[in-house]
């Protein structure tokens, strides 16, 4: 299978030190990749260096072979990554329509149509329409975070990376955003997740990576990481400790 | 003191006019505050110069003052995206405080290009006198319906660009969220350069009416800051809607309190209503609380 996304080496952080060390990840077309690991290990950081909201200063990013570091965040939207963050993922005082319109109206004409939203995304968000004229703000968490994900989606990306998608959901809403995730990924676009809620996000996963201290602590098949006795300790406690390949932990 | 009904009235109208004419410069304030989160305190003096540049066009060379104004609007546009380029854009990461002392010497030097060209000399533009007229007891002209007639236009378009076309979203967008804008795919760099341009529009319009209600002085601009950022403030800065409130209660309540106290003491009316809605709603009549992000 193709590899859609590869990054090598990547180096980032705020201020004088770097918070990433020099992270690798190969995510493959059509598959989920999920990242786990403890508070401040860097998954956030990463992933908004991949969407260009941060510089790499060491390493590269490509997409199907298209370097990417150079890129604005706008260009590389348009390279084909959308990224969902975790908080503040839709304009508050915007409508929903409004919010669906912005997502695509700066896109090259042929990534899409005239349309706030294709027929398949209203098949996979029904509840939208129904609220376009309200504004963005007054939608319940879990309508906020489709409406994130449908606007993300509407500019057709080649790979969709979620910052947390099920963060301050409730047990029903977060299993409701995994199925979505998980239908997203049914319609081809290959997806990378930032998850706290390890388990849950794994059971939808291809791939799971451990990050743990700005490096790359594990990698291998997500229902083998699932399968682990030390998950948590994996993901919450000292990660730096974890093996090195997930066969080592098993 | 009570004063009889007709000059309430004919005040409420004079407040009214006066309202009028601040609308689009706070709508300026309120626009570029939302995109670029810096007071612009050169709203004054760009006015002033805008109604310098359409005296020019109209006064000097002769031109009808309903094309001396556009043109001078729309040059004023293309002004203020120099002026960004040159002096606002190299500070943008040095933040709000470091540009608002930037837009303040930007004003004084504005202000002093048109003192030095035209002198202190009150100047007015070539226009033909019209009778003062009467409409329920309440003395009018036509300078007056120009303005409002003008203001609300101004009003209507700016609501159907940030409403209906997609740079008037993007400007929303960038205002509410400018992190989410960046990974939405809009150029901030091209919405940056449409707030200007509109700005300096908007200031532009506001410099002629201000100059046709009163004269063309370097100090005419300036005049008005105060009163403009209370209305800005009021209506709650970066709401378009509140500045256009704004700018009509501090307007009228401005125009009332000379009722009742000397004509002198008007812009205390300005500065208590920047105190009042600062301590008891700091976000304003319409604007959004702030949330630190």
């Amino acid at each position: 299978m193709s590899e859609v996304l590869r990054v090598s080496g990547l180096h980032a952080g705020y201020g004088a030190g770097d918070i990433l060390k020099g992270v690798d990840l190969a995510l493959e077309k059509g598959r989920i990749v999920t990242m786990i690991g403890p508070n401040g290990s860097g998954k956030s950081t990463f992933i908004k260096t991949l969407a260009g909201l941060l510089p790499a200063r060491e390493g590269t990013i490509e997409l199907e072979g298209e370097r990417l570091n150079e890129l604005s965040p706008p260009k590389r939207v348009r390279a084909g990554v959308a990224y969902v963050p975790q908080e503040y993922n839709v304009f508050r005082n915007l409508t929903v329509l409004e919010n669906l319109k912005i997502a695509r109206e700066f896109m090259s004409a042929k990534r899409v149509n005239g349309k706030a939203l294709d027929d398949d995304l209203i098949a996979l968000f029904p509840e939208l329409p129904a609220h376009f004229g309200k504004k963005a703000g007054n939608l319940s968490g879990g309508q906020r975070q489709m409406l994130a994900f449908a606007c993300a989606l509407a500019v057709r990306p080649k790979v969709l990376m979620l910052d947390e998608p099920s963060a301050g959901l409730s047990p029903l809403l977060m299993s409701a955003v995994f199925e979505k995730v998980k239908k997203v990924n049914a319609m081809g676009v290959s997806i990378l997740m930032v998850e706290q809620n390890a388990r849950e996000a794994l059971r939808i996963s291809d791939t799971c990576i451990v990050l743990a201290g700005g490096r790359v602590r594990s990698c291998g098949p997500a229902d083998a990481v699932l399968g682990m006795k030390d998950l948590n300790r994996l993901y919450l406690g000292d990660a730096s400790v974890a093996p090195s390949r997930v066969s080592d932990a098993l | 003191m009570r004063a009889s009904p007709r000059p309430v009235f004919q005040t409420l109208f004079n407040g009214l006019i006066t309202g009028v004419i601040m609308t689009l410069p706070a709508l300026a304030v309120t626009l570029l505050f939302g995109v670029l989160k810096f007071p612009n305190f050169a709203v004054g003096a760009m006015m002033t110069v805008a109604a310098y540049l359409a005296f020019a066009l109209n006064a000097q060379l002769g031109w009808p003052l309903l094309v001396a104004s556009l043109v001078a609007a729309l040059g004023m546009g293309f002004a203020c995206i120099a002026i960004d380029q040159v002096t606002f854009k190299p500070l943008r990461e040095r933040g709000a405080i470091t540009l608002m002392v930037a837009s303040l010497g930007l004003g004084f030097i504005l202000e002093n290009i048109a003192r030095f060209a035209y002198g202190n000399t009150a100047r007015s533009f070539v226009m033909e006198l019209a009778r003062p007229f009467r409409f329920f007891e309440i003395r009018m002209n036509r300078e007056q319906m120009i303005t409002i007639a003008v203001a609300t236009a101004a009003m209507l378009l700016m609501w159907a660009l940030l409403t209906r076309l997609p740079i008037g979203r993007a400007m929303r967008a960038v205002a509410d969220n400018p992190a989410l804008a960046l990974v939405r795919g809009i150029e901030s760099p091209r919405v940056i350069r449409w707030t200007w341009f509109i700005t300096g529009v908007l200031l532009g319009v506001g410099g002629v009416l201000v100059g046709m209600d009163r004269a063309l002085e370097p100090p005419m601009g300036s005049n008005y800051v105060i009163s403009v950022f209370a209305a800005a403030i009021l209506g709650g800065l970066g709401s378009p809607l509140g500045a256009f409130a704004g700018a009509l209660i501090i307007g009228v309540v401005s125009e009332l309190s000379t009722l009742v106290m000397a004509p002198n003491y008007r812009i205390g009316v300005p500065l208590m209503a920047i105190a009042i809605i600062l301590i008891f709603r700091p976000q304003g009549l319409f604007g959004q609380p702030y949330i630190r992000r």
